[in-house]
């Protein structure tokens, strides 16, 4: 026969303990066998004095105790073993007689779990002492959770509370625990009735919240709410509160219970994310992706309401500029400031937008207006309703204006402009990828057009872009379809009527027609091509050196221009070596040209090149002299050779006196310092004669000769030079000689 | 009154259960508990015929008690009817009698005694 077993419920871990206390000899076996049988394991008492002395070092999962029993009676065993470490919630089941009424009332008065009338019948005693085992279990069970509960709540900075209306005469209230008391800061002996807990929330939030707890009371709805408190110690939290209603059995509401928290690092964290997910880490501003939701949103209102909206694209000019030369720390300032001041052009809101546009009125999408940054040095105006162009365009002014101030970073004064590229919705763009992507095209079009500046898209501006793409194409196959070409325009020393050398000037043949380098020159340097581009022209310099050579002994320099980015690749020296090695001409036949700008712009990055290439022969020209703003303290340690005094100079002499005099200083400076000096854009004997007279002897420009292909420069030499032909030629024979001296080569007269 | 039986036994019910507890025997419930029963049957006597002339109620009644579940236990019924009733009427002073109920348990006793006698020198 199989009985049950008292663990069959699989909550015990190992069969339970039943200490049994009964003092008839016969009951006790019996009693014993009889559960021993079902699985308990039975330690066995024959009085209450030696049921005590047992459970001084013993606790039983279960007491089953006789209530009649000479000596210590079950009662009082009972009553005693309570008091006991670790017995005041062990069960204890009395054993009692059929209609021993008072025995029952005696047993739970001095403690006993429940009563059980002393029978034969095991299987019911089994349960019995089984469900009180369970039952003990789950109390147990119970204290834990709830003890985990507390540490729980502790640990999560949370609380529960009760809230009960006052009904029928009972007072309601409310009743916090001890772990939402220690959320207020307060003592588990604290007193905290709603008033005083309404009173640690701010006027202004309290009334919101009056108000919404009228509201969710009314309606006995789920109570959700963050609230902002002062505690008593002045700490400012922030409280999160849920709670559910409770209803009597009349089904009204009786009142509320839930819990509080304290989320105040969560919420910070929340605002965090939000504000990090939303807004630029460097200047604070609405980033990309907000500026791109509230574009969004600007653009439903627009088209609902019937009206345009702009936006505005700020992108720095010449921004690397600053990186690279004052660092990205500088860089960075100038973006913040940049920003602070852009943030003052329009109704800026930084108002955390996320979800939905709460429509507080009509004109609800003015909080959409912004400066954002969508990254690097590009900024976004966003104008949520525009009349017209001009509204837009005067906030482009401003921006522009704002701007104009320098900007000191790093002790220096840092002069930024910017290219506004303007979009208007619907005109311009039915989405915001389309708008952005447009003023883009306009913002393009300002930097084609020299920058500081901003315009309104159009679309002919689109069909420009689109030829800069297609240039850009051809422009990378230029190379590889023999499409490039080096024209050469003679400097001339006008005293001794010879060329002493000669700049190479590139060409790009595209379909028929010769592009000058003003159009694709700056495209190659935005794209980079400048590099293989300016390694071609010095690849074909060389060569042309090594022909005319051999033609007529030229023995002179073919100056090549080179943007300094060139300069600062490390294998510039190297390349040019092999250029004229592969030749076999020697390195002093290539001269290099850099622009005044350029060179003072990454003169540190320059330097180190120029060393080297002086030491290998190679000379610098320093072009459109004085239109940059040298530092003349450069100037004197400057590995350079030569000055060419930029065409502006030249082409006012003898109209401005201002002219003359800068041309008379470049050439003092040049002479102080040892360098050549050489006056370009000459047009009119009268600028040639001027110059000869302030000393300047040698010169190029259409007066001589345009930049031409090499062959028909070699024919202008024998046709034109040697034969002495050419109208220039007597006059500066003729001239005064005075100040020419030392700065003409006299020697090239074989050419 | 109740008729003294010839051959006194026990209840075979309350013996069954007994055989239930230790099914196969492998234990010797039936004849352990039997023989406790026996000793107390004893002990029993013993204090009952201490109790015969001017013995107390409360003693008396706690014996009846005692005797009460451990003789219904085993199946010896009349004695634990007896039990139950001396017992009631001692608790309710019901009996001013205490030689007469004491003489009626000895007899009840004695009565049971032989029937457990019976059985544990029966031949298993």
């Amino acid at each position: 026969m199989s009985l049950p077993t008292a663990f069959e419920d699989a909550s015990f871990a190992t069969a339970p303990e039943v200490l049994l206390v009964d003092d008839d000899e016969v009951n006790l076996m019996l009693t014993a066998f009889a559960l021993r049988e079902r699985g308990f394991r039975i330690v066995e008492a024959s009085s209450g004095e030696a049921a005590l002395e047992l459970l001084r070092d013993h606790v039983p999962d279960i007491v089953v105790l006789d209530a009649l029993m000479p000596g210590l009676d079950g009662f009082d065993t009972c009553r005693a073993l309570r008091v006991m470490p670790g017995l005041d919630t062990v069960p204890v089941l009395m054993l009692t007689g059929l209609d021993d009424d008072a025995s029952i009332t005696r047993a739970y008065r001095a403690g006993a779990t429940d009563f059980f009338v002393k029978a034969a019948q095991w299987s019911l005693l089994a349960g019995r002492l089984q469900y009180l085992l369970r039952a003990s279990r789950t109390r147990i069970e119970l204290e834990r959770s709830k003890s985990k509960l507390a540490r729980a709540q502790d640990l999560a900075r949370m609380g529960s509370f009760d809230w009960r209306r006052n009904e029928r005469g009972v007072v309601g209230g409310l009743v916090l625990s001890p772990e939402a008391l220690r959320v207020l800061n307060l003592g588990p002996q604290d007193r905290a009735d709603l008033r005083t807990v309404l009173r640690m929330v701010p006027p202004d939030d309290r009334r919101s919240l009056m108000r919404q707890l009228q509201a969710v009371g009314q309606q006995s709805s789920v109570l959700t709410a963050d609230v902002p408190m002062v505690l008593l110690d002045g700490r400012k939290r922030m409280l999160h509160i849920e709670a559910e209603p409770e209803f009597n059995e009349q089904g009204q509401g009786a009142g509320y219970t839930g819990i509080l928290q304290d989320v105040t690092d969560r919420r910070a964290a929340e605002d965090k994310i939000l504000e990090l997910a939303n807004f630029d880490a460097l200047t604070g501003l609405p980033n990309r992706r907000q500026l791109i939701w509230r574009a969004e949103r600007a653009l439903e209102q627009a088209r609902r309401l019937s009206h345009q909206f702009a936006v505005l694209l700020i992108d720095l000019d010449r921004f690397k500029v600053i990186n690279d030369t004052l660092g990205h720390g500088a860089g960075d300032e100038v973006l913040v400031e940049v920003g602070r001041r852009l943030r003052g052009c329009v109704r800026h809101s930084d108002q955390v937008m996320e979800g939905a546009l709460e429509v507080t009125g009509a004109r609800s999408h003015r909080a959409l207006e912004a400066i954002g940054r969508l990254g690097g040095d590009e900024f976004l105006a966003l104008l949520p309703e525009v009349a017209d162009d001009e509204d837009a365009e005067r906030v482009a002014f401003r921006v522009l204006e704002a701007l104009r101030q320098p900007i000191c970073v790093s002790g220096q004064e840092c002069f930024v402009t910017a290219s506004v590229g303007v979009a208007l919705y619907p005109r311009d763009g039915h989405s915001v990828v389309d708008l952005l992507r447009n003023s883009d095209v306009a913002m393009y079009s300002v930097k084609a057009q020299g920058k500081n500046a901003s315009a309104i898209y159009s679309p002919q501006l689109a069909g420009q872009g689109r030829e800069k793409l297609e240039m850009e194409t051809d422009l990378h196959k230029a190379i590889e379809r023999n499409e490039l070409v080096l024209h050469y325009q003679p400097k001339v020393d006008v005293r001794a009527a010879a060329m002493v050398g000669a700049e190479a000037l590139m060409r790009w043949q595209r379909g028929g027609r010769l592009v000058p380098p003003g159009e694709f020159i700056p495209l190659a340097e935005d794209t980079g091509l400048i590099v293989p581009l300016s390694e071609w022209a010095l690849r074909e310099a060389a060569k042309q050196a090594r022909v005319w050579q051999q033609a007529f002994g030229f023995d002179d320099a073919i100056a090549v221009n080179l943007p300094s980015r060139l300069f600062e690749r490390s294998d510039l020296v190297e390349h040019i070596h092999q250029c004229v090695t592969a030749v076999s001409v020697p390195h002093r036949m290539i001269q290099l040209e850099i622009t005044e700008d350029n060179l003072m712009q990454e003169l540190q990055n320059v330097i180190p090149s120029l060393h080297r290439l002086n030491e290998i022969g190679v000379e610098i020209s320093i072009d459109d002299f004085g239109t940059g703003y040298s530092s003349l303290a450069y100037l004197t340690t400057l590995p350079i050779s030569e000055l060419k005094i930029d065409r502006s100079f030249v082409r006012d002499l003898g109209i401005t006196p201002q002219s003359s005099a800068v041309v008379t200083a470049i050439i003092a400076l040049a002479r102080s310092l040892g360098l050549r000096v050489i006056a370009e854009g000459v047009e009119t004997l009268r600028q040639m004669d001027v110059l000869h007279r302030l000393g300047c002897g040698v010169m190029q420009g259409f007066l001589f000769s345009r930049a031409v292909p090499s062959e028909d420069l070699q024919r202008w030499l024998e046709q034109t030079v040697l034969p002495r032909k050419a109208p220039w030629i007597g006059v500066a024979l003729d001239g005064p000689q005075g100040s020419g001296g030392p700065l003409v080569m006299g020697r090239k007269l074989r050419y | 009154m109740n008729a003294e039986p010839d051959n006194p036994q026990l209840d075979t019910a309350a013996v069954a259960r007994l055989h239930d507890l230790d099914p196969d025997g492998r234990h010797g419930v039936v004849r352990r508990v039997l023989t406790a029963f026996e000793a107390s049957l004893e002990r029993m006597l013993v204090q009952f015929t201490a109790e015969q002339s001017n013995g107390r109620a409360d003693v008396v009644s706690g014996l009846a008690h005692t005797l009460k579940s451990s003789s219904a236990s085993v199946g010896a019924l009349a004695l634990a009817k007896a039990c139950a009733e001396a017992e009631q009427r001692l608790r309710n002073a019901a009996s001013d009698d205490l030689g007469a109920e004491v003489l009626l348990l000895t007899r009840e006793c004695k009565l049971a005694l032989a029937a457990v006698r019976a059985i544990l020198q029966a031949p298993l």
